[in-house]
């Protein structure tokens, strides 16, 4: 068991996170490549900076849709991801491994932040689980990751909450510590080919929009031309 | 939050009747409420799959359809704020489900994930009922693009829907209405959307002179083809035939200021209804503009009351025309609003005395471009202004937008499904004057406030200003000065 969490801690979690930031990099960086092919493209390159910035903040950092849609939804949703962020972030277990290997660390969280935010992050991950099942138009749209998301995630803030807060064991806090590591080191990897990579692409959605209503010129006859319509009435 | 109730199932019968008849549907293999001119029924997934490579290849939607698949998070924010769902409850109506339609096939056809899947599970293939189910839903949308302010993800759904009626354009999926009226914008003798010759255009302008001078003792001139002008001016040709006081508005601010400004006989329609259903035809439209002007050596373009002309000439004259280098754009409003900062235009606050609100029209307002002006002139001279909300760049579309309010055969679904949460911001308001400065929008309201029984006048914002603007005293022309010929006529 040792040596498997040995492997999971170590080479495990080395591969899983390159791939992930490699991932994250990947599509952050196509995303931007795509948007300036586009700019230069453009027949207009005038960008609306202003609104570009100020709605791209207002999602980052949604306070003000709060009451908007679905407020309860809202809550919930921005308070999981308050927990989800924090927890692996700052979490001085976490942080403490961190430092072991690079040589230093940061800021950590109280004891009593971790464990509020560890079981309130599971809380609201049960309750956007139920909240898209329950909702007609959210289940209506959902696809099998929309589900499976929340679940996942649950699993390394449960494991880990068991391993911090309970008395187990050695033997089943093992392998408690086993599926909270390599639950993590799963995450990692599937996040850039998910839904997730919104944690990267998130802020560049109002530049992207706003450079896609950017037409190109000359596009009429050269769509005539590869569909053979030149020519052809309106 | 502004929501609405759904609507009955005797409200749903009405809306979703379809005047089509039965064979024609049989014939063009296609279910929808709107009419389309004949076209090839055979290989439409195969065309409509080449149509769309096409686009991509020549286009800036790749990069966008591309971060949208990898962005969708599928929270359904979007389906609250979305009018056409609200009023229906169908969730085909959710715009992330519409998205949805065109990104997988998007997905499957033309990314290595799509294909590599497609090949291994041996299924996917973009299908004749998927494209029914497109041809349906893009446009059961009115295109207000609200959901995309309401996206965490910043998914503008509006952009996946203006796609998707483009790429449907070319296979021959697209309202009758506005194929007929660009071809004749384009194509046609007249050369625009409402086939008005220019004798008739000519003889129209005299007669609101005419009357003009009858009512205000002015001398308020439609300048036709003058060179050299600040201005050449592009109203929704519509204007012409119905919104008669919108025209005499803009001419008597002109007469205030003493600015230059003209209409153009080579072209003179602002309509621009490639911005609905195809890129192609928009950018023929809006080429004609930019001839039109050079042609005149104006100096501006300056758009009438209307919504989407004013978006489309803004913000695509640039893309097709020259970039930096093209016209200037600047709607009939900013203008107004500036002469009226200036102190130059008066209006008397005793003329509108009824409860006035504003509505603002979504290709003006959703990427807040105009949306205080209007409201600070309104204030000014109307006592009883009132405030609907949600508002501004969160406005609720009045129901016609995308182009549908130019499609006759769909106004029930019109009144009934897409303008509903409309209708009952307007009850709500108490208004019995709405202003919409948008040709489309106006017709919409209209319909919407007949149909729904609102007791509400419909006008456009220079129709009030025409009732209140105070004219200069040397403007004024007395009896007695009066030429003898007019005197007669009188």
């Amino acid at each position: 068991m040792e040596l498997w969490l040995d492997a999971a801690k170590g080479p495990l979690f080395r591969l899983c996170f390159a791939i992930m930031i490699l991932g994250l990099i990947r599509i952050f960086l196509l995303d931007i490549w795509g948007a300036y092919k586009a700019y230069r493209k453009a027949g207009d390159k005038t960008m609306p900076w202003k609104l570009i910035i100020s709605r791209s903040i207002e999602w980052l950092f949604p306070v003000k849709r709060f009451g908007h849609n679905r407020p309860f939804y809202s809550v919930i949703s921005i308070l999981f991801h308050v927990g989800l962020l924090l927890v692996p972030l700052f979490l001085f277990a976490h942080v403490q491994l961190w430092r072991e290997s690079l040589g230093f660390g940061w800021i950590t969280l109280p004891y009593q932040w971790a464990f509020w935010l560890t079981l309130s992050t599971i809380f609201f991950a049960v309750a956007l689980f139920f909240g898209r099942l329950l909702n007609k138009s959210s289940s209506f749209i959902s696809r099998k990751q929309d589900y499976l998301w929340p679940l996942i995630l649950l699993i390394p803030f449960v494991t880990g909450f068991v391993c911090a807060h309970l008395s187990i064991n050695p033997q089943t806090y093992q392998t408690f510590m086993l599926i909270h590591v390599l639950s993590g080191d799963i995450i990692f990897v599937l996040i850039p080919f998910t839904k997730i990579a919104h944690c990267v692409l998130m802020p560049l959605s109002q530049v992207v929009c706003t450079i896609a209503w950017k037409f190109p010129p000359e596009t009429d006859e050269a769509v005539c031309s590869t569909l053979n319509k030149k020519g052809a009435p309106v | 939050m502004l929501k609405t109730n759904q609507i009955t199932p005797e409200e749903k019968k009405k809306a979703f009747t379809s005047i089509r008849k039965k064979e024609i549907n049989e014939n063009q293999k296609l279910n929808v409420l709107y009419h389309i001119e004949d076209f090839n029924v055979n290989d439409r997934p195969q065309r409509f799959l080449e149509a769309f490579a096409a686009i991509l290849k020549h286009s800036n939607y790749k990069m966008a359809l591309d971060h949208f698949i990898r962005m969708s998070a599928k929270c359904s924010r979007c389906a609250t704020t979305c009018q056409v769902y609200q009023a229906t409850g169908d969730p085909k109506d959710i715009p992330c489900y519409r998205s949805e339609l065109l990104l997988s096939v998007y997905r499957r056809h033309f990314t290595m994930g799509g294909l590599l899947k497609g090949r291994l599970s041996g299924g996917g293939y973009l299908t004749d009922e998927k494209i029914q189910e497109m041809a349906e839903s893009f446009w059961n949308c009115t295109a207000c693009r609200r959901c995309s302010l309401e996206c965490p993800s910043g998914i503008d759904h509006g952009l996946i829907t203006h796609l998707g009626r483009y790429i449907l354009s070319e296979i021959g999926i697209a309202p009758r209405a506005l194929v007929v009226s660009t071809r004749e914008q384009l194509e046609g003798a007249t050369k625009n959307t409402s086939a008005i010759p220019v004798p008739a255009l000519k003889d129209t302008l005299e007669f609101l002179e005419d009357d003009m001078f009858e009512e205000k003792s002015v001398h308020i001139k439609f300048p036709i083809d003058v060179e050299n002008t600040d201005y050449v001016f592009f109203p929704a040709v519509s204007d012409f035939l119905m919104e008669a006081e919108t025209l005499m508005g803009i001419a008597a601010v002109f007469t205030v200021t003493g600015d230059s400004w003209t209409t153009g006989t080579g072209y003179f329609d602002g309509i621009n209804y490639g911005l609905f259903y195809s890129d192609r035809m928009l950018e023929r439209v809006v080429k004609k503009i930019d001839v039109e002007t050079k042609r005149l050596k104006g100096k501006n373009v300056l758009i009438g009351e209307c919504g989407h002309a004013s978006r489309s000439a803004k913000y695509f004259l640039p893309a097709y025309c020259g970039g930096k280098d093209a016209f200037p754009v600047i709607n009939i409003m900013e203008y107004t609003y500036k002469i009226w900062k200036e102190g130059k235009l008066k209006l008397n606050p005793d003329v509108v005395t009824e409860k006035v609100a504003y509505h603002d029209p979504c290709n003006i307002a959703r990427q807040r471009w105009i949306i205080n002006q209007p409201r600070e002139i309104l204030k000014s001279f109307c006592k009883n202004y009132v405030e609907m909300t949600p508002n501004g760049d969160e406005n609720i579309c009045c129901g016609g937008g995308g182009g549908t309010v130019s499609i006759d055969e769909i106004r029930p679904y019109r009144t009934t499904v897409g303008g509903k949460l409309k209708a009952d911001q307007i009850r709500k308001s108490g208004c019995e004057i709405l202003v919409a400065p948008c040709a489309n929008c106006k017709k919409q309201l209209r319909e919407l406030v007949e149909d729904q029984g609102i007791d509400c006048q419909v006008v456009g914002l220079h129709d009030l200003i025409y009732k209140a603007i105070i004219f200069d005293d040397s403007q004024i022309i007395k009896k007695e000065d009066e030429p003898e010929t007019l005197k007669k006529e009188n």
